[in-house]
């Protein structure tokens, strides 16, 4: 039982730094290509020539390619990711200091999310408006693209009814109430698409599930409809929900980019996005790295937990 | 369903029109700005004008050409690329097949926004930049629903006579695994085009899509959020039309499956 989930992890992980590997010197190469010199860039136009050597032989810029992205992963596998071009910060600490806003946020919002996609389609009262409601809410949340969302909820809640604060962030430190106020709209835009991902994966498996054998049982037993749906029904049907947070925390991880920029969140997203437009390579190498490692991750923490969680895969691997 | 389908066909039909008719429809030119900034709306602009004095509803009658051809080459190309790979793969299987998948594997994993953000920003922002790049994000998941379905199509009885008459792998795909392929490609194809159009609006909303004075929705969006309070419509009447086009290619995807 143990050692089939131990070659899945093995797998996996050799998969996640194959991908790794991969997605960073593709990176690397056609950036390094693209980029043209970032020396001159660093120190802005007027650089004399001088100066541009001295910081090309400071941090190698004119060696080959594949020897500066040799000494990248080198420093890389150390947990020296560089120093960002524009503000001279070490890259690894500009991240770890985001980090934790993005991990908020997108843990908060998945979290409603499932919780609200399993409890809407387990509830007991079909056809009634209640049914309706959640499927036009579904399909808000995966249409309705977030920015808008976003904006629409600052419209209402901040400009016309004044009851939120509309941008910006609080730390914990600064006081519970105005961190949560901070966190409402944010949470609630990213959690409407994830609501309505997860809404349609797992409405799927539990019209599947309500029509087997059991179902019948439970409800031969003199089983209330409330019981059964959610003491019988809900359990079976929320494994391929599961697997569907692994997979979508890589459209989420775009997702969290849209939020935190309408929200002004100083999360990594925002930081992507800014080295981006900034051209600060190592940030937007770093985050990038950091984005394919997390959605592996989280797709392999997916199928350890499905694997737990529904012991007949354990036998058929 | 069949009521979604047909409500999703009319508003689809309806902003194609409004993208083909725009130099017609607009009531006013879309880039010329005026010494009017920021009106709410009123009878001469019934959206009210931009930060530079710009008809809103000229602009955004004018952005539909933009959505429209982003949405549909993008899934197009998208749709070249998956397809393919997937038709291949599910006819073969094999090597070629776990070759193919673990291709897909590789590029499923990876978030599409993301990576399109990363290469519109090398190659530079335009139409038929953001076209191919859209798509050549996009295609894994077609070719694995592809795929999928060309591995139960190839288990008919017609196709293993086809097999036992000496029809070759290319003959087998092209007249018996293909038109049976066809339907879910089209459902996949209208649902691509919704999702390109989200993505690329999203971009724009990011300040890395069309570059402005362009008429883009996402753009608008973008533009008009800082004032917000000033005059609403500039950003939410765009971000509304983003949404209902996103919608109604959603919906008529999902109404065939």
């Amino acid at each position: 039982m143990v050692r089939p989930m131990l070659r899945l992890i093995v797998r996996r992980m050799l998969l996640m730094v194959l991908t790794a590997l991969a997605v960073s010197a593709l990176l690397f190469f056609s950036v390094t290509k693209w980029l043209g010199s970032p020396a001159s860039m660093m120190l802005g136009q007027d650089a004399s020539p001088q100066a541009i050597a001295a910081l090309n032989a400071k941090y190698g810029f004119g060696q080959p390619a594949i020897t500066q992205y040799l000494h990248w992963l080198g420093g890389a596998l150390r947990g020296d990711l560089g120093r960002s071009y524009t503000t001279q910060q070490s890259v690894a600490q500009a991240i770890a200091i985001r980090l934790p806003v993005t991990l908020e946020l997108t843990t908060w919002s998945v979290t409603l999310a499932v919780i609200a996609a399993v409890v809407c389609n387990t509830v007991p009262v079909a056809r009634t408006p209640l049914r309706r409601i959640v499927t036009a809410v579904n399909l808000v949340g995966i249409t309705v693209p977030n920015f808008m969302l976003g904006i629409s909820l600052i419209f209402l809640l901040s400009v016309q009814l004044e009851l939120l604060p509309s941008t910006g962030w609080v730390p914990w430190s600064d006081g519970m109430g105005a961190h949560l106020m901070h966190m409402i709209m944010p949470v609630a835009t990213l959690s409407s698409y994830y609501f309505g991902v997860f809404s349609i994966v797992y409405r799927a498996e539990y019209q599947d599930v309500i029509k087997r054998p059991f179902i019948g049982v439970a409800r031969a037993k003199g089983l209330n409809e409330w019981r059964v749906a959610f003491r019988h029904a809900a359990p079976n049907a929320i494994l391929p929900v599961i697997t569907f947070v692994g997979i979508s925390v890589g459209q989420l991880t775009g997702g969290a980019v849209v939020t935190e920029t309408i929200f002004s969140m100083p999360g990594t997203g925002r930081l992507f996005v800014a080295s981006i437009e900034g051209r600060d390579f190592p940030v937007m190498l770093a985050i990038g790295m950091l984005i394919v490692v997390g959605v592996v991750l989280m797709n392999l923490l997916a199928d350890v937990a499905y694997t737990i969680a529904n012991p007949q895969i354990r036998h058929e691997s | 369903m069949r009521i979604g389908r047909s409500i999703g066909a009319a508003v689809i039909a309806a902003i194609a029109v409004v993208a083909l008719a725009a130099p017609g429809l607009a009531p006013q030119d879309p880039y010329r700005s005026g010494v009017a900034m920021l009106d709410l709306p009123s009878a001469t602009h019934w959206l009210g004008t931009d930060d530079l004095g710009r008809d809103v509803l000229s602009r955004m009658i004018y952005g539909a050409r933009a959505s429209l051809a982003i949405g549909i080459g993008a899934a197009a190309v998208a749709m070249l690329i998956g397809v393919p790979i997937g038709l291949v793969a599910g006819t073969m299987r094999g090597r070629v097949d776990l070759a193919l998948v673990a291709l897909i594997d590789l590029f499923i994993a990876l978030p599409g926004l993301v990576l399109a953000l990363i290469i519109t920003v090398m190659v530079g922002a335009n139409l038929r930049n953001l076209i191919i790049v859209l798509g050549a994000v996009m295609w894994p998941p077609i070719a694995r629903l592809v795929r999928g379905q060309a591995l139960a199509v190839r288990e008919a009885v017609f196709v293993e006579a086809a097999r036992a008459t000496g029809g070759t792998q290319v003959w087998i795909i092209r007249h018996h695994i293909w038109p049976g392929v066809l339907p879910v490609v089209a459902a996949q194809f209208s649902i691509s085009v919704s999702f390109a159009i989200f993505t690329s609006a999203s971009l724009s909303f990011l300040g890395l899509g069309i570059p402005p004075p362009a008429a883009d929705w996402g753009g608008m969006v973008r533009a008009g959020y800082d004032y917000l309070a000033i005059n609403p419509w500039m950003s939410l009447a765009p971000g509304a039309a983003v949404s209902l086009t996103v919608m109604g290619f959603y919906v008529i995807g999902t109404s065939f499956k």
